[in-house]
């Protein structure tokens, strides 16, 4: 998508003001204390481990990533508004899901409620499922439709293509819709770290670009502070959100020991996703070196399909780990993490060596 | 006052069992719209309680039936909490599938449009069986309205409804919504000759570049050509077409693309005033999943004013609008520019090489 000239550039900031006024008037999350969800007994690793598995879901339906940005944000405003309890929290989660796929995807896309409901593994009924869209839909009021941090990941790489040209022909090899996959993927991942999921939608996207801009360009800076004047984003705010953004990718490599070789069993996967027709034993592959994605893409521009297809195993990896980790304490931290139960999100703070 | 005045009245004539039509006048002479502050009749306080609260059904009185659509049907009612008039839309719930996705869709738009030409949506009362928006109520829609003024309107009313039909939709695509379903029965007219955009079921925001839509959208008379050969990543053109479709038909008395069985003779409707599209005038038309030349008699492009007699009549801007309204291929180059709608002092400018439309008039009258 090309914008251009000066009618161009207004619509985006049109676009950019109306969605950051949507995030404003409905943005709300979950506060977390002492490990829980405030008010509930939901574990911050319960709630890590239910958008992790509404982010599977969601590619099992073959929805867009939006709609599943748009569930993860329908879900967080209930949890941010009712008490709501553990065993509950997988009915809400995939009724935010449903009621996002409504909003957002075509009739032709949507299965029918209990062919969702059978497919997703979970063990509510219909009447269950049902009985919760109209808590939902009374809680916030109907009012679904929000800008999400997809939305926010697409208008800021908008901006950027407009308004500084010069950058795409930086990454010559690697075509701009790749990175916006790629920040789309890293969204999802943030958005399960429920430190991360304290950001709103818009400061978030910003950070995970400006720091891909940082790798790409050494005159990112005066990008960075463009975009930041466009977004009204607290400065502060948005340095504290990257910092975090890269340690939670760091503890992501941290999460593997380095220089190790990884061989994904083709026996594993094929159990782990048994039901997946999108996952085909083509995905099985092994690994050489870290899995140190971030160098990767700095040192091998060229390799966008390749780190995409890395991100894959890598999700993959991630989420059978978290199968493996369903329902324990969740007290494991990264001592843990190096002997193979990783948490999506360790806890913020350098390694051990 | 006034409103609720005249529903129970209606009310009363109900329960008496007289039927009683109101019809609608010309919109130019309804010179009665501005009532005088009546004292309160004596049975205001039967319909009038205290603690009546939004979104319960015991806080309306269902009056008569309005019509029935794909998915609901919709009742003349009054608010038993301020005495308004309002339209209730009982949407039919499927048990197994819950609250359907066009009502979650309209309901959730209409929370964030606030505008003259939208319908506006009050309330939605919502039980385990049933589930009702209450919308403002809006005396009669476009279609109606047409029914009782056969063979074209005047002219200048042409210009209001267009003028606010554009403007509508300028509002709803800058907020980034197709509306997708644009049909003379889907816009709505009060007795004051207010025109608002109203069933946005079928709508949806389009906040996400290059994602695809499903190409079964809009009416078969209002959809225009790109859509019926298949596209699915149509945009705000998909509604200009509606509109210009509706201008002419509002002008002729009759519907512009009148096919009557399929997507097919839908496109020789359009062609045979248009032309048959070729590589030259719409690149990549060919590679198009509906599209079949085989199937088409060769047609040329037809004049306008030649095609409805009724803009021969009127100033070409009349007959520019149109043409810009209804164009055969679908713009190449960047995205399409949302249609902007700035009053103008001068009716209806042509504009050269996009298809931002101008509207035509300044003013309502009255």
């Amino acid at each position: 998508m090309k914008y251009h000239g000066l009618a161009e550039s207004q619509r985006l900031a049109d676009l950019l003001e109306d969605a950051l006024a949507k995030e404003k008037r409905l943005w709300k999350v979950p506060v977390f204390k002492n490990g829980q969800i405030l008010g509930t007994d939901i574990s911050q690793f319960q709630y890590q481990e239910v958008i992790l598995w509404l982010g599977k879901l969601s590619k099992l339906f073959r929805f867009y990533p939006e709609t599943c940005a748009l569930g993860v944000c329908i879900l967080n405003r209930l949890l941010a508004s009712v008490k709501a309890q553990p065993k509950y929290l997988r009915c809400i989660a995939i009724t935010s899901l449903i009621l996002a796929a409504k909003v957002n995807e075509e009739d032709e896309v949507i299965a029918s409620v209990k062919d969702l409901a059978a497919r997703s593994g979970c063990n509510f009924s219909t009447a269950e499922i049902l009985r919760m869209e109209r808590i939902i839909l009374d809680k916030l009021r109907w009012d679904l439709y929000t800008a999400t941090a997809i939305d926010f990941i697409h208008i800021f790489h908008a901006l950027v293509m407009s308004g500084h040209p010069h950058l795409p022909q930086r990454c010559a090899q690697k075509k701009p819709c790749l990175q916006v996959a790629l920040w789309t993927r890293q969204v999802q991942h943030c958005m399960a770290c429920h430190q991360l999921s304290q950001f709103k939608g818009s400061t978030l996207a910003l950070a995970i670009i400006t720091l891909e801009l940082e790798r790409l360009t050494p005159d990112w800076f005066s990008v960075f502070t463009d975009l930041l004047k466009k977004a009204q984003i607290a400065s502060a705010e948005l340095i504290r959100c990257r910092e975090m953004v890269d340690e939670f990718f760091d503890s992501l490599e941290f999460a593997f020991p380095p220089n190790a070789v990884y061989i994904l069993h083709a026996a594993n996967i094929v159990g782990g996703h048994a039901g997946r027709p999108d996952q085909g034993p083509g995905k099985t592959r092994a690994w050489g070196a870290g899995p140190r994605w971030a160098r990767r893409v700095r040192a091998n521009g060229g390799g966008a399909e390749e780190v995409d297809e890395f991100y894959d195993g890598f999700g993959c990896l991630y989420n059978e780990e978290m199968a493996v980790e369903v329902g324990g304490d969740g007290t494991g931290g990264l001592g843990e993490a190096y002997q193979g139960g990783v948490s999506p999100c360790p806890p913020l703070q350098p390694p051990v060596s | 006052m006034q409103n609720l005045r005249q529903a129970a009245t209606e009310a009363f004539h109900r329960l008496g069992l007289k039927q009683r039509h109101l019809g609608y006048e010309e919109l130019s002479d309804l010179e009665d719209s501005s009532y005088p502050n009546e004292p309160q009749p004596h049975w205001f306080h039967t319909l009038q309680k205290t603690g009546l609260q939004f979104g319960t059904a015991t806080s309306y009185l269902n009056l008569e039936k309005l019509g029935e659509g794909a998915y609901a049907t919709v009742y003349k009612g009054i608010s038993r909490i301020n005495g308004h008039l309002v339209a209730l839309k009982v949407i039919r719930m499927k048990t197994e599938e819950g609250v359907p996705f066009t009502a979650i869709r309209e309901a959730s738009l209409l929370k964030g449009l606030k505008h003259a030409n939208i319908v506006l949506l009050h309330d939605i009362i919502h039980t385990r069986e049933s589930l009702t928006f209450v919308f403002e109520y809006v005396q009669t829609d476009l279609a109606q309205y047409m029914t009782q003024h056969p063979g074209g309107l005047h002219s200048h009313n042409v210009r209001i409804f267009m003028f606010q039909l554009l403007r509508g939709l300028s509002y709803i695509h800058r907020n980034r919504i197709l509306h997708r379903d644009l049909k003379p029965q889907n816009l709505l007219i009060s007795y004051l000759g207010e025109l608002k955009l109203a069933d946005f079921g079928l709508a949806r925001s389009q906040s996400i570049p290059g994602q695809t839509y499903s190409s079964e959208v809009v009416t078969l008379w209002y959809r225009p050509p790109d859509v019926l050969l298949g596209s699915t990543d149509y945009s705000t053109a998909l509604d200009i077409w509606g509109a210009g479709c509706i201008f002419i038909e509002m002008l002729q008395g009759a519907p512009a693309f009148p096919g009557v069985t399929d997507v097919f003779e839908q496109l020789q409707k359009i062609w045979a005033v248009l032309g048959v599209p070729t590589e030259e005038t719409w690149p990549g038309v060919s590679e198009m999943p509906n599209f079949k030349p085989e199937w088409f008699l060769p047609c040329e492009p037809q004049l306008f004013r030649n095609v409805w007699k009724r803009l021969g009549q009127l100033p070409y801007k009349t007959e520019d609008l149109a043409q810009q309204l209804l164009r055969g291929a679908p713009e190449t180059e960047s995205p399409r520019r949302t249609p902007c709608c700035t009053p103008t002092s001068t009716p209806c400018r042509p504009r050269s090489c996009t298809c931002e439309t101008r509207c035509q008039c300044s003013r309502c009258p009255g």
